[in-house]
């Protein structure tokens, strides 16, 4: 009999070495790597729990069986399954665009080591393995963030050093929890764990006045690498999040929980809604478009209700189809201008790259939650339900998808200035450089974000559903 | 022949303030010293203090794991940069230079005093804190070692944004942590999770560094 968790852990462990090995085959180990992610991805949320299934001869594998690591037991449970089935078809959304935008990039051997850490530090319990975990995964990227001829990536340096400095709190946090149990009476230990959690939270989510990985991350990493963080691994940060409230629910019972998370989302919203429009790279537009993206998820999380958590899981599920196809188009930009992104290098990049110009901007939409992008159906959702209690926010917000979709038109303006020739005649090539794969690869990806934004009826039951398994704001 | 651990129990002696002290000294030093051999060697004798705060704490066969683990990281530094300095190699000319530079840098370098006046000030802040607010479960002295790693490591990761400093920091910043952590929870598994946390960075930067001079390198062709 396999275990689930067992399998969820090593396979793509093991998929992680044979993929590196055929590294210099770019098709190939992007199959392997979309492959993986997929099957994991199905067998997460398709295989029952509580029985075992017939795989091959005499082989069964049963999702739910317990597991032991490292003397802690590991068990795939409902909230689990739905977590990690996000965690890896987006993962397989990453290394389907990395096949033609990142090919022979560490990005596909080192996600889907990353993939493997992240899921233990999802099933693993308690949490303080879940945060060493965490702090390996930050420590992987880094090889991964790093481009093949550029300096050195200072994003990833810095996401290194703010997952660093969050570690003390998240493992101070379970032994001031464990001593409040035997001494009820040491009240100040939760306020203790009250400030730590709210910190290390702050930190590993690029909360302001700890979002300078953010920004940087995007400007000199390897764009889909830094999407990868930004989706996958910001996101299995944002599920232990959710597990920790669910474990210690007088957290968000704590009089200080609502004003705290809110300050928090909304001064992203503003800082991302300031600087967005401001950025003169693409690269740096992006990072603060992620930032009031999260900053966005934080004011529905402060809502303090059922419908604010699903509104939380829906931005999650919603996120990867903006920010992978926008680091996409990034990525196939800064081919073309020979790795530099400023506004000078991207000058009528846009007639010779027009399929990565496209991804940017369509991700751009979906980024700052304009309609029909996959964006819009949870951003305006959280406008309607904030527009009763909390005007000014709601003003921020829409403001905020202004400021990003100004910092757009100003890079799509940028791409699209004409190459003229000596003689002032413009010079447009009639054919693109980019290949009819890279085409076809990016017309996916965009129909999937559009279509997302069209019929929300297919991920809004699913967040739903998975908010439902979360019990810590239910009257 | 005497074994790891039976080299520490002998010099058990220093495992109190002479061990803070020298924390503060070699902690010090990576703070002001741009000088990649100083730097390694103040990380291993630094690695070696906080193994024997440690014995005090867990089993010094414990400790010695991580002193390794320690030395490890020690290594993996001094390998990467005498890698480097070799692919740096300068023109006759320039090392007359950079000799010269390297002395003069010692004496009236701005930039070295200001970073030995910040270091001073963490570490008066450190002390401060060590009397103000003690950290539970450890006694006086590793309290004031651990205020002076974590304050000093986090000081070298905003002076610089080279991987290495930034690197040294991050794991003089952790062994501080560790050494209080280690009080609170003596698992195995935890400080085998710690030390590859460490273990990794150390790679990362390593890994950062070659980057940058791949990097150089290819602008100077």
């Amino acid at each position: 009999m396999i275990s689930g968790a067992l399998l969820l852990l090593i396979l793509p462990l093991v998929m992680a070495g044979v993929v590196y090995g055929l590294l210099r085959w770019a098709s190939l180990s992007a199959l392997l790597s979309v492959g993986t992610a997929l099957v994991l991805g199905i067998a997460a949320v398709a295989l029952p729990l509580d029985q075992p299934v017939q795989l091959w001869g005499s082989r069964q594998i049963e999702m739910g069986e317990a597991v032991t690591f490292l003397g802690r037991e590991l068990v795939l449970e409902q909230a689990d399954r739905m977590a990690m089935a996000v965690l890896f078809f987006t993962a397989a959304g990453v290394f389907f665009l990395a096949w033609r935008f990142a090919p022979h990039s560490l990005l596909l051997p080192m996600g889907l080591g990353l993939l493997s850490l992240l899921s233990g530090a999802l099933l693993i319990r308690p949490l303080i393995y879940a945060a060493l975990l965490v702090e390996i995964a930050a420590a992987l990227s880094v090889f991964a963030l790093q481009s093949e001829k550029g300096p050195p990536t200072k994003g990833g340096l810095r996401y290194l050093t703010f997952t660093t400095l969050a570690l003390p709190g998240l493992l101070v946090i379970h032994w001031l929890l464990e001593r409040y149990t035997l001494t009820p009476d040491e009240t100040e230990l939760l306020s203790m764990a009250a400030i730590l959690l709210a910190v290390s939270f702050a930190l590993l989510l690029g909360v302001v006045p700890f979002h300078t990985w953010v920004s940087t991350i995007t400007n000199d990493s390897v764009p889909l690498a830094s999407a990868f963080v930004l989706t996958i691994s910001n996101g299995t940060i944002w599920f232990l999040l959710l597990d920790f409230l669910e474990t210690y629910p007088w957290l968000s019972n704590h009089p200080r929980f609502v004003p705290i998370v809110a300050t928090g989302g909304l001064a992203m919203v503003i800082v991302g809604a300031l600087l967005a429009p401001a950025q003169r790279k693409p690269g740096s537009l992006m990072g603060y478009g992620a930032l009031v993206d999260s900053g966005a998820a934080l004011l529905a999380l402060a809502m303090n209700s059922e419908s604010g958590l699903t509104l939380v899981i829906l931005s999650l599920l919603a996120r990867p189809f903006g920010l992978i196809l926008m680091a996409a188009g990034l990525s196939g930009l800064r081919t073309h201008s020979g790795g530099d992104d400023s506004f000078d290098a991207l000058r009528g990049i846009g007639w010779k790259a027009p399929w990565s110009t496209a991804a940017f901007v369509f991700g751009g939409l979906s980024v700052a939650g304009l309609p029909i992008s996959a964006g819009f159906i949870w951003r305006w959702p959280l406008c309607r339900a904030l527009a009763s209690s909390n005007q000014s926010s709601v003003l921020l917000l829409l403001l905020a998808g202004v400021g990003v979709m100004a910092g757009v038109w100003r890079t799509l303006s940028t791409l699209l200035i004409r190459p003229r020739s000596p003689q002032d005649r413009s010079v447009i090539s009639r054919s693109s450089s980019e290949g009819w794969l890279t085409a076809a690869v990016v017309i996916v990806a965009i129909m999937l974000c559009v279509g997302a934004g069209l019929f929300p009826q297919y991920l809004a039951p699913l967040a739903a559903s998975l908010a439902k398994t979360y019990t810590f704001f239910t009257p | 022949m005497p074994t790891l651990v039976d080299l520490l129990e002998r010099v058990s002696f220093l495992a109190a303030m002479p061990a803070v002290a020298g924390i503060f000294v070699t902690a010090g030093i990576l703070v002001v010293s741009r000088d990649w051999r100083i730097n390694s060697l103040a990380l291993t004798v630094q690695y070696f203090f906080v193994v024997l705060l440690l014995s005090r704490l867990i089993r010094l066969e414990v400790a010695a794991v991580k002193g390794l683990i320690g030395w490890l990281i020690c290594m993996v530094f001094y390998l990467t940069e005498r890698r480097v300095s070799t692919l740096e190699q300068p023109s006759p000319v320039e090392e007359s230079t950079m000799a010269l530079r390297r002395w003069s840098r010692w004496i009236i370098s701005a930039q070295a005093s200001f970073y030995l006046l910040a270091g001073i000030l963490i570490s008066v802040a450190a002390y401060t804190a060590a009397l103000r607010i003690p950290l539970p479960e450890v006694p006086g002295d590793i309290t004031l070692a651990c205020y002076l790693l974590a304050g000093l490591g986090l000081l070298l990761v905003g002076l610089s944004d080279n991987p290495m400093q930034v690197g040294l920091g991050l794991l003089t910043f952790l062994s501080g942590f560790e050494l209080f952590y280690v009080a609170l929870e003596p698992s195995l598994a935890i400080a085998g999770l710690l030390g590859a946390v460490s273990f990794l960075i150390a790679l990362a930067a390593a890994y950062l560094r070659t980057a940058q001079i791949a990097a150089s390198r290819e602008a100077v062709s």
